[in-house]
């Protein structure tokens, strides 16, 4: 019985402990910023490429990079978010990371 | 989609490349100015080639820009060896389509094209190579999604 009793406490203390490390930490966006001559097109097909996005989904996030001068194309772990940004600088679109403060 | 008439897609996949001559002369040069770039660490084309992946840091992880320079070069490579060829597949397609958006965005620095309104300002003698590119990148991402 005593046991079960610590056992059941340590899973406790354990998901107390994950959330709070989630909460904490901060994830990394992949952010991609407008440039005037680049064909909206080209974007877009960049983008499914990339990330595998749905063109409705990769249309929606070129037509934010075109109204608003740069959107968040993705979040999650920083060398995911390097990695990716490295995808698109070799696809000749501008990128960078920044972390979700 | 929009019909294309420089690049077409061909019934095995294939993507047939209608350029002339003097349309793949262009096309070369542009190609060769990039490889350019490779030699050149103060090239004026430098920064969209090699530019910052995370600004916030002083420095980026040398293994990524590795990683960067070594793709960047090969899809170059891969559209200069294939600029003569009448059929692209779709790996040769994306290395014409990488480097001619470095080729795009080189130029656009080049002429200080930072903003709607810069463009706006220029003639269409001083647009002109940015329009050809424009219109090759708009065919040839419109035939790689067909």
């Amino acid at each position: 019985m005593g046991a079960t009793v610590t056992q059941r406490s340590t899973s406790t203390d354990s998901t107390v402990a994950l959330k709070d490390a989630v909460a904490t930490k901060h994830p990394w966006n992949v952010v991609v910023w407008n440039d005037p001559v680049t064909p909206m097109s080209v974007v877009v097909i960049i983008l499914r490429k990339i990330f595998q996005y749905s063109n409705a989904k990769a249309t929606k996030l070129m037509m934010t990079v075109h109204n608003e001068g740069r959107a968040i194309v993705w979040s999650g772990e920083k060398d995911t978010a390097e990695a990716y940004c490295v995808q698109l600088h070799t696809h000749g679109l501008h990128a960078s990371i920044e972390q979700d403060s | 989609m929009g019909a294309t008439t420089i690049f077409i897609r061909r019934r095995d996949g294939r993507i047939e490349v209608r350029l002339n001559e003097r349309g793949r002369d262009f096309v070369r040069r542009q190609f060769e100015r990039l490889m350019a770039v490779d030699g050149e660490a103060d090239h004026a084309w430098r920064s969209v080639v090699n530019q910052p992946i995370d600004p916030a840091d002083d420095v980026d992880d040398p293994l990524w820009v590795l990683e960067r320079e070594r793709v960047a070069s090969s899809n170059t490579e891969l559209a200069l060896v294939t600029v003569d060829e009448e059929f692209l597949n779709n790996a040769e397609a994306w290395a014409w389509l990488c480097s001619l958006q470095h080729v795009l965005r080189g130029i656009s620095l080049e002429q200080r094209l930072f903003s709607d309104e810069d463009v706006a300002a220029r003639s269409d003698d001083e647009l002109n190579d940015v329009r050809v590119l424009q219109l090759l990148l708009f065919e040839l991402a419109d035939v790689i999604e067909s």
